[in-house]
């Protein structure tokens, strides 16, 4: 049946643009554009940050509806540009429905950076964030360290499947007990406080706490509330890391 | 000044690799990333407070990630997201955390309120500029069904 077939490709596109971490109305906007190809009479479309609920309804026919859960949360810039690229030329019929949901599946499995590629992203963020907190050319190499740490311990995280909260934890504790250390045993001119959050700046949730408030300005209540605590456990964990990386520092 | 454009220019181009951005659009966002550094600094240098310098630069931000998303057909968060790196609050919220489990809550609020000071700038500054594009938006479907 093809409105199931319909239901399920929108519901998809739905999943994967709030997975990679779209505005909400963003979400329901382009739902709502490609549910105008059912034929039905009214579509309506309700996005959660934790859930999507999509309801197909017209007075001839029998009602769909269609329910998400969505578990898995981060910022995938590719995901939102591809959907919004698939619902484009879905909208204007030039493609049909299982082409769409053939190609979303695709878009659900599809990696743009090799783990090495991300690896020496998040060695490098530190170094050349540093000069924006008014680190020199030493906090910079100072950085660089810290940097080659908290990659590595990245990596292990992801090896080992640990938990967004713990792999945060773990990855701030790493950057403030490394930074500590090279501070007192290797450069001992550089600022370690500008090491700590330049550091840091991979695993802060600052563009989810703003994508939350912008939820907020555009009315999606529900939404920018449910980020905003996101945003607050994700810096929790962050803080907590970082304090556990110098209490045990001062402990040495 | 220099080196804290090009650091902003280099950092934002690196985080584009964590975030999955395309890989056409990586220096478009760079640039973007860039040009909202060297406004903030400029209207820092002005007098201006951290929030407003934030609100400015995120106008020209939204404003190019506006044109850049109707020159090059893609979705305007693509360059929006990555133009902001350089001033999202994510210092600013560790630290309201960090002083808070160190029971400092003095500190702690003042961190908080600038978290939201500058999330809320950068938010109405984006909600501002969409805004004016959908004015823009209107008038010309207006003009086009009066001819």
């Amino acid at each position: 049946m093809q409105e199931k077939k319909l239901l399920d490709t929108v519901m998809l596109a739905g999943e994967l643009m709030l997975s990679g971490g779209a505005e909400v109305y963003r979400v329901e906007d382009t739902m709502n554009h490609m549910l105008k190809r059912s034929g039905y009479q009214d579509a309506e479309v309700i996005a959660f940050v934790t859930g999507i609920f999509v309801t197909l309804s017209d007075p001839q026919k029998e009602t769909l509806t269609l329910t998400r859960r969505i578990r898995q949360r981060g910022t995938n810039i590719n995901r939102i540009y591809r959907v919004n690229d698939i619902s484009r030329r879905f909208c204007c019929d030039s493609m049909s429905v299982d082409d769409a949901y053939a190609e979303l599946k695709e878009i659900q499995a599809e990696v743009l950076y090799s783990p090495l590629m991300k690896v020496i992203g998040t060695l490098s963020v530190p170094p050349c964030f540093s000069p924006m907190f008014g680190g020199n050319a030493l906090d910079f190499f100072a950085c660089a360290l810290v940097g080659v740490c908290l990659a590595i311990a990245d990596r292990l995280c992801r090896r080992i499947r640990l938990n967004d909260f713990c792999s945060s934890a773990c990855g701030s504790f790493v950057v403030a007990f490394s930074a500590l250390l090279i501070n007192r045993y290797l450069l001992k001119a550089a600022n370690s406080d500008v090491m700590i959050i330049s550091s840091i700046m991979p695993l802060v949730p600052g563009v989810t706490f703003t994508t939350a408030i912008r939820d907020v300005l555009n009315g999606d209540y529900s939404a920018g509330t449910a980020r905003i605590l996101e945003a607050s456990v994700i810096a929790l964990a962050v803080a907590a890391g970082v304090g556990g990386g110098m209490m045990l520092f001062r402990t040495l | 000044m220099i080196i804290e454009i090009l650091s902003a220019f280099f950092s934002v181009y690196v985080f584009t690799m964590l975030l999955e951005v395309p890989r056409c659009y990586k220096i478009h966002s760079a640039v973007a990333g860039a040009v909202c550094w060297y406004v903030y600094l400029l209207m820092r240098d002005r007098g201006s407070s951290p929030m407003a310098a934030t609100f400015y630069s995120m106008l020209v931000v939204a404003l190019i990630s506006h044109i850049l998303a109707r020159y090059l057909k893609a979705p305007m968060t693509v360059f929006l997201v990555s133009g902001f790196l350089p001033v999202v609050p994510g210092t600013a919220i560790y630290r309201c955390v960090y002083y808070l489990l160190l029971n400092d809550t003095e500190l702690s609020t003042h961190y908080l309120i600038e978290t939201v000071q500058i999330a809320g700038a950068i938010a109405m500054a984006v909600f501002i500029m969409d805004s004016v594009f959908r004015l823009v938006q209107v008038y010309h479907e207006n003009r086009k069904a009066i001819s």
